[in-house]
């Protein structure tokens, strides 16, 4: 090899040792790489103006959406966290705009958590169905959820 | 014509089948480093030689159209583009120009929501040729450049994800227009990385053209002559590599494709290098009519959604688009309820199998991977129609925790899923 | 009928015999349905590959219509000069439920294979004078009675047949 050579291969390698690496750290990512503004995830509903039509529970495609209701304004509608697809269909055809896709991107998880607390959220609760009763059907929802993870659990040991 | 091309009609190797002259066979899937999903291949050589190929298919089958039959027109329009992976924007173009016409709105559709869906499409074609002529580079050997054109595609993801929230699955598109608008300051913002990645584009094309060791590896490679490609039908870059130069955007044009100015990309030495090519100088074309796109869009206006009455009246219609693949085929009956009768989906993947097995005869065996990655493998679209839909966890046909139990089962006692 | 038969033989250039087409249909500008009786269609299919140069077959698909089938091949007629593509659905209609037969298009489309395959795994339509009418997409130990896509299976019931599958296979392991 010729001296040439080595003088070019020498000054190439002193450039990298100053220039650091290119590769980042995943941190570091994602502090110059934000998540864009417009991210999609869970659905939220304003409860003011839901008027319990059912229509965002008929449009789900994944039917990650449930609810139960007396009338227009006695009602509950509860969410799948882990079914949802965050598609933003219920937004859409949502008669009075009532719904929104939250953008917090720590929500924009998936597929089993393996803890049903997370998994099963109340977005919504009208009237007499407010406190007590949503609280004891959320409970119920989640009882329901743990047994199939214990039985998951169990099957899996 | 059968008779010409009877590698297909054998059953397996328990050696009573085997082609006349081979002594080896080579089996690669359905699971295998090279493919990233499953699928079958059954090579028979002579020596080094390939003989004859053949495959089989239906190992990720999710039962699409089934599901399809038991959800609302409005529920499949997020259904419908998880039929791929990667080219799930087109699909959803598809279907959405499909309900329309057979609802009667075709032509309520804005200028501007057009617009919009081509962007989406158009920028997933660029996203889609760049991960496959970057893994055609892995499959080749050639790592470096596998890396510099997937750093590169994270220009055009961004994009992507900044319009749309999503980098790979957009889903922009509803039933009588568009979900978001593309406003102007994200369309400000995409201009410069356009122009940035067109750059890049053309390096990478430099180095595939001029690079003797990648060149060397695909030039004369699986050639697929024009009469041939007649023949067996292929579709999309397989088959603008060989010759024919039938773009559905051209052929048959939808949207506003016959408004922008651009230009079909052909080929005409059949072999993978030419479909490499193809692939290059459409990402190049589809990349300035983004630029166009978003020339447009300042001026165009528009309602971005119309309103469609979820039930569909009574007919049929067969849709087509470009997917980045080649032809995307749909065929939709409706019976005036809100459910769809029949809905057929066929991805282009499917169509180009048999190119691919004609292009393997004769050829190296170690030449194989380029020759299957040469149309772009996608088996969630070749084999889309069965039972159970794993993919949105619907639990009226397996729920999510049976799902889970029998893959843990599965990988527990190191068995099959079904 | 016979103002889209009569454009459509213009744009084909051929002669269509009028005993071998029930209908043309003209579904929009140089689009078109063509349907025949599955006795005939063969025929029909004949002249539209010989004479009239049709070599793409873009997919098939088969669909029940009232207690009959129907096998719809989606053919494309290609202009090279003019760059242009006319698409063609070939309807084949009148297929008996009981007894499901129609002739094969494979001498004329080698990519009719795989569509017809599919299409007798998931509707039982017996393709005839096709050289290999194997399964092609369903799994190999799937009931051979069971054709998922017919429209007498729900969705509860093929889920019934999947899991019973699923436990026959792992015990057999």
């Amino acid at each position: 090899m010729s001296k040439k050579k080595l003088l070019v291969m020498g000054r190439e390698v002193i450039k990298n040792q100053a220039k650091g690496p290119v590769t980042l750290h995943i941190s570091e990512r994602l502090e110059k790489h934000p998540p864009p503004e417009d991210i999609r995830t869970i659905p939220r509903i304003i409860e003011e103006k839901c008027i319990m039509c059912g229509t965002c529970v008929k449009v789900c495609p994944t039917h990650c959406l449930w609810m139960e209701k007396d009338d227009k304004d006695n009602g509950m509608i509860w969410l799948l966290r882990p079914q949802c697809m965050w598609c933003g269909h219920c937004q859409t055809y949502c008669p009075k705009d009532a719904i929104h896709i939250d953008r917090e991107p720590s929500l924009s998880v998936s597929l089993f958590s393996f803890n049903v607390r997370q998994d099963y959220e109340m977005i919504c609760a009208k009237g007499s169905f407010k406190g007590e009763k949503a609280e004891k059907k959320l409970a119920e929802v989640i009882e329901e959820g743990a047994k199939t993870i214990k039985e998951i659990e169990e099957f899996r040991s | 014509m059968a008779e010409d091309f009877r590698s297909r009609f054998r059953v397996l190797t328990d050696g009573s089948d085997t082609p006349l002259g081979a002594d080896h066979h080579i089996f690669i899937g359905p699971q295998h480093p090279w493919a990233e999903e499953p699928a079958h291949f059954i090579i028979h050589l002579k020596g080094e030689r390939v003989v004859e190929a053949n495959i089989r298919i239906g190992f990720n089958l999710r039962g699409m159209e089934k599901a399809m039959e038991a959800r609302t027109w409005r529920q499949n329009t997020m259904l419908i583009p998880r039929a791929c992976g990667i080219c799930s924007a087109v699909h959803q173009n598809v279907y959405v120009r499909l309900v329309e016409r057979l609802a009667g709105i075709e032509d309520q559709v804005s200028e501007r929501a057009k617009l919009i869906r081509m962007f989406s499409c158009e920028a997933e074609r660029v996203h889609s040729h760049m991960l496959w002529y970057g893994i055609l580079a892995h499959d080749a050997g050639f790592d470096t450049l596998f890396h510099v054109t997937w750093r590169d595609r994270e220009i055009i993801m961004d994009i992507v994800e900044d319009i749309s929230g999503n980098r790979v699955n957009p889903a922009l598109m509803l039933i009588g227009g568009v979900k978001r608008d593309l406003p102007k300051e994200k369309a400000d913002k995409a201009r410069p990385m356009i122009n940035d990645l067109i750059k890049q584009v053309e390096y990478h094309k430099k180095v595939f053209t001029e690079e003797t060791s990648i060149v060397n590896r695909l030039e004369n490679v699986g050639v697929l002559t024009k009469e041939d490609a007649k023949k067996v039908t292929p579709n999309g870059p397989t088959a603008r590599g060989s010759g024919l130069p039938y773009d559905i955007r051209k052929t048959f044009p939808y949207e506003l494709y016959d408004d922008i100015d651009w230009n079909v990309v052909y080929y005409t030495e059949g072999d993978v290098l030419a479909t490499t090519l193809v692939r290059l100088d459409e990402t190049l074309e589809s990349l300035r009519m983004l630029n166009q796109i978003l020339d447009r869009l300042e001026t165009a206006s528009g309602e971005l959604l119309q309103r469609v009455k979820p039930r569909i009246s009574e007919g049929k219609y067969m849709t087509r688009a470009e997917a980045p693949r080649g032809e995307d085929i749909h065929y939709g009956i409706a019976n005036g309820t809100d459910k769809p009768e029949r809905y057929k989906i066929r991805a282009p993947s499917l169509g180009n199998i048999d190119a691919t097995l004609k292009r393997m005869d004769g050829e190296y065996i170690a030449d194989m991977p380029v020759i299957l990655r040469s149309y772009d493998p996608c088996f969630s679209c070749t084999n889309r129609v069965m039972i159970i839909n794993q993919s949105t966890g619907e639990k009226k046909i397996m729920g999510q925790d049976e799902f889970a139990r029998r893959a843990i089962k599965a990988k527990k006692y190191n068995r099959p899923f079904f | 009928m016979s103002d889209a038969l009569n454009e459509l033989e213009n744009i084909l250039n051929i002669t269509i015999p009028k005993d071998l087409v029930e209908g043309v249909v003209k579904v929009e500008k140089g689009h078109f349905d063509v349907i025949s009786p599955s006795e005939k269609a063969y025929d029909l299919m004949k002249i539209l590959h010989d004479d009239a140069g049709i070599y793409h077959l873009s997919t098939i698909s088969a669909y029940e219509k009232d207690d009959s089938f129907n096998v719809c091949y989606h053919i494309q007629h290609r202009i090279e000069e003019e760059v242009k593509e006319i698409p063609i659905n070939f309807i084949v209609t009148k297929i008996d439920k009981d007894n499901p037969k129609t002739p094969s298009m494979i001498d004329f489309f080698v990519a009719a294979d795989y569509y017809e395959r599919e299409c007798y795994d998931f509707y039982g339509i017996y393709f005839n004078d096709h050289p290999f009418m194997e399964r092609l997409i369903l799994p190999e130990k799937w009931p051979d009675d069971v054709r998922p896509m017919k429209k007498e299976y729900s969705w509860e019931q093929i889920r019934e047949i999947t899991l019973n599958l699923a436990k026959q296979i792992s015990e057999d392991d």
